[in-house]
């Protein structure tokens, strides 16, 4: 397979992840103002959308203030903003485009129809729909396109580096999720820590990530922060915890006979480490410290990805 | 019953059809009858209104967008903007006689234009010996000093050509151009296929259709005929510009379907005259290149320095023998106007055979006789510049006024090397389907034929682009200019 063609693939699987969580994240977000009494106020919540997609400066910079339709039309469609869910799903089929000779028809087409949907998403379409519509959109044809992959494609290498990019990009997301989460909650009163305004907050978390569901299953009666965390943190078997992820990011590495694999700057052997922490840590080990354990862990996977494309992907 | 004529078809969607006497209908005959070969689709559309055409042809639309067979429009907006290739519900068909005599003359003209491509590249011997002129071919910028004494696996240079005919009022097919060098549109012929068996497959199976799917695989098996000696598996690629040039989707749906790497210029590099692509795995050989960028940009040190479409060396890797290039680099030399008219004594000059297609016949204005009817004639000629394409620089005397007329020949007698003269061909009309009307009209159409030579095997692709010029009235069926196409089915019997 060509170097760039990789790179392509990859990436492809990087900006389904992205534009799918981008999308979910704002939905979640933007819901949970609407229920009061635990309601956190309107500029906790956009705030907390703009964070996530690391677009909180760049929208100062453009808007004099937080207005809701415009935080939400600037996180999903502006075409001023290059980071948006749009921008992140023309990426994907600039990706898929240049490597429309790799992938199967089904999958072409399954995220050209998606791109083409987004692409003439207008303004008052939005505001007609909400951001709930459309995040529903993204999410469902999300699926669709991961079902192609799954389906339709061969498990060579095109696959491989797609299923690497999906699981890399999800485990980041989730890691940024928590993080953003943890943030927001340092930011309450500390009169509402440790009561519901705060137990409210993790459970976002957790429907921000498309866990709440499984969670509920898993635990059915505990609910509290620290088996929240541990559950997307360290569940082996929750296709979201980073733990699975990590595993199938280092399962995927692997099966690429990779030049140089043999010692300790291989890639293989930083993902092996990586995925391991994740096997042998326990939630007791890094509660005190979880915002540096996170920060550190989204830039070993950064690396990862830096070190991944310098090494195989370029060209 | 069945259908007699227009008047008993359905009136909804061909009761407006005009036919007129100076343009032959290739559905219909002058007593507005069905020719023979088309009766069993007026037989089928008799069974549709209006409504269900244009419901087909929102389908097909969609269809076509949603598997982005489009091609970019250019716009100021951030966003681009993509269109499909217009594509007609009516197919063109055409019988197995005629079609028998077709093929054999296309055969024959691209073998002919192979064999000049070669000579003028090496003894030169046609020159020589007279029958093209000399600076003719050496005052054409698309002859390549680099291609001098190169020795192509098979002997062959043009291993794809698309030549585009039309029928004239005298029911004949001439040849109005031959594309030796990059000729596109084959993904459109293989699109428009699937677009009909899907849509209209209870009329397609009506008939006995030549298949047209078998291109990719007979041009996969010319790409390994002309591979480089030692190559026992060689490796085949197709070089695109990238992902925005207009023909992009062609070039990743031929990849995908011959199953060989589509790459860019940035994935090869050269080294010590060996091709090698970039891969996860590292560099690995390239032995067979089908290449989608023109010759200017192909190698930088040898053409456009400042292309980054191409690959340093190549050229050098080509001249070693060491990779193939499809089509050969210097093939321009033989396709532009002036040489066309050329092409019959060609076939009478290497092949020793009389020309199985026509010609237009062409005034060259260098030659006096030749001068002097142009001048006398203008308002009956389309006038050319024999070295620019994309129709720019031409004069349709009909169609000009006296001052145009008058102001060309002034530019003409300045240069009259640089001009030809041709009659004005009557294209032939054939009933297509127009959006806004809602009902079939009559539209002039060509043909793109495509031929494939390979070391010792040739093919023609059993069908073509059919063109349309969808505005009314054109003479001008290219794409650029508000053109169509149709599917184009060659039958069995």
């Amino acid at each position: 397979m060509l170097a760039r063609i990789g790179n392509s693939l990859f990436w492809l699987g990087r900006y389904i992840e992205r534009s799918e969580h981008l999308a979910r994240y704002a939905k979640v977000q933007y819901a949970s103002f609407m229920d009061s009494p635990l309601a956190p106020s309107k500029e906790f919540v956009l705030e907390s959308i703009l964070n996530m997609g690391g677009m909180y400066q760049s929208y100062l910079s453009q808007y004099p203030e937080l207005s809701e339709d415009e935080v939400i039309h600037y996180v999903t469609i502006a075409e001023n903003n290059a980071f948006s869910v749009q921008a992140n799903i023309g990426y994907m089929r600039e990706n898929a485009r240049g490597a429309r000779d790799r992938i199967s028809s089904e999958l072409w087409e399954a995220i050209n129809i998606f791109y083409h949907d987004i692409n003439n998403y207008s303004a008052s379409r939005l505001q007609y729909e909400g951001v709930h519509q459309f995040s529903h959109k993204v999410e469902v044809n999300s699926s669709i396109i991961k079902g192609c992959i799954d389906n339709t494609l061969i498990r060579n290498e095109a696959w491989i580096l797609i299923s690497l990019g999906i699981h890399l990009e999800r485990a980041i997301q989730v890691a940024l999720i928590m993080l953003n989460k943890v943030y927001d909650i340092e930011k309450l009163d500390a009169s509402n820590l440790g009561g519901p305004v705060e137990s409210y907050q993790w459970a976002i978390m957790l429907k921000s990530a498309e866990s709440f569901d499984m969670y509920k299953r898993y635990h059915p009666e505990k609910k509290s922060s620290y088996s929240e965390l541990n559950f997307l943190l360290f569940n082996q078997d929750f296709p979201k915890s980073l733990a699975y992820n990590l595993q199938k990011v280092q399962g995927n590495i692997r099966k690429i006979a990779f030049r140089d694999q043999r010692n300790s700057d291989s890639i293989e052997f930083k993902a092996g480490k990586i995925a391991s922490q994740f096997q042998y840590l326990t939630m007791d080990e890094v509660e005190g410290s979880l915002t540096g354990f996170l920060n550190e862990t989204v830039a070993n996977l950064n690396n990862l990805a830096a070190l991944l494309e310098q090494k195989y992907l370029c060209f | 019953m069945g259908v007699g004529s227009i008047q008993n078809n359905s009136a909804e969607v061909f009761g407006n059809y005009e036919l007129k006497p100076e343009f032959l209908d290739e559905v219909f005959s002058d007593e507005r009858k069905p020719n023979d070969h088309y009766r069993k689709v007026l037989d089928y559309f008799a069974h549709l209104s209006a409504q269900d055409f244009k419901a087909l042809n929102d389908h097909t639309k969609l269809s076509f967008f949603n598997q982005g067979v489009t091609f970019a429009v250019y716009s100021d907006k951030a966003k681009g903007v993509e269109r499909i290739f217009p594509y007609d519900l009516f197919p063109r068909i055409i019988p197995a006689a005629e079609w028998a005599r077709l093929e054999k003359g296309l055969i024959q003209r691209n073998l002919a234009i192979n064999h000049f491509i070669h000579d003028i590249y090496n003894k030169k011997q046609i020159l020589r010996d007279g029958k093209v002129p000399a600076e003719l071919i050496f005052s054409s910028k698309n002859y390549t000093k680099a291609m001098l004494g190169v020795k192509p696996v098979g002997g062959i240079y043009n291993h794809i050509s698309g030549t585009d005919l039309i029928k004239h009022s005298d029911g004949q097919y001439y040849v109005l151009e031959d594309n030796v060098r990059v000729p596109s549109g084959i993904s459109y012929v293989l699109a428009n296929r699937e677009a009909m068996k899907r849509t209209l497959f209870n009329l397609f199976r009506k008939f006995q259709v030549r298949t047209v799917q078998d291109y990719t695989q007979q041009l996969l098996s010319i790409m390994h005929s002309v591979a480089p000696e030692g190559a026992e598996t060689p490796t085949c690629v197709l070089l695109t510009p990238g992902l925005y040039n207009s023909a992009y989707f062609e070039h990743a749906f031929l990849a995908m379907d011959m199953g060989i790497h589509l790459v860019e210029g940035r994935d090869l590099f050269v080294d010590k005259n060996f091709l090698f692509m970039k891969t996860i795995y590292g560099p690995h050989r390239v032995d067979v290149v089908y290449r989608r960028v023109d010759d200017d940009f192909l190698d930088p040190l040898l053409f456009n320095p400042d292309s980054v479409l191409g690959v340093a060396g190549l050229m050098a890797a080509y001249r070693e023998g060491n990779v193939t290039l499809l089509n050969a680099p210097g093939t321009g030399a033989a396709d532009d106007k002036a040489v066309y008219s050329y092409v019959p004594d060609m076939i009478r000059y290497y092949l020793n055979e009389e020309p199985i297609l026509n010609n237009v016949h062409t005034y060259r204005c260098e030659i006096d006789a030749d001068y002097k009817y142009v001048i006398e004639n203008m308002h009956n000629l389309v006038i050319k510049p024999v070295d620019e394409s994309g129709g720019y620089g031409i004069l349709v005397g009909s169609k000009a006024t006296q001052e145009e007329i008058s102001n060309f020949k002034d530019v003409i007698r300045q240069n009259r090397r640089k001009y030809i003269a041709q009659p004005i061909m009557a294209l032939t009309r054939h009933p297509t389907f127009i959006e806004n009307e809602n009902q079939f009209e009559p539209r002039h159409i060509d043909l793109r034929a495509y031929t494939l030579l390979g070391k010792d095997k040739q093919f023609v692709l059993k069908g073509g682009l059919s063109r349309v010029a969808l505005t009314k009235g054109s003479l001008i069926v290219n794409s650029s200019q508000g053109g169509g196409s149709k599917d184009t089915w060659v039958l069995a019997e």
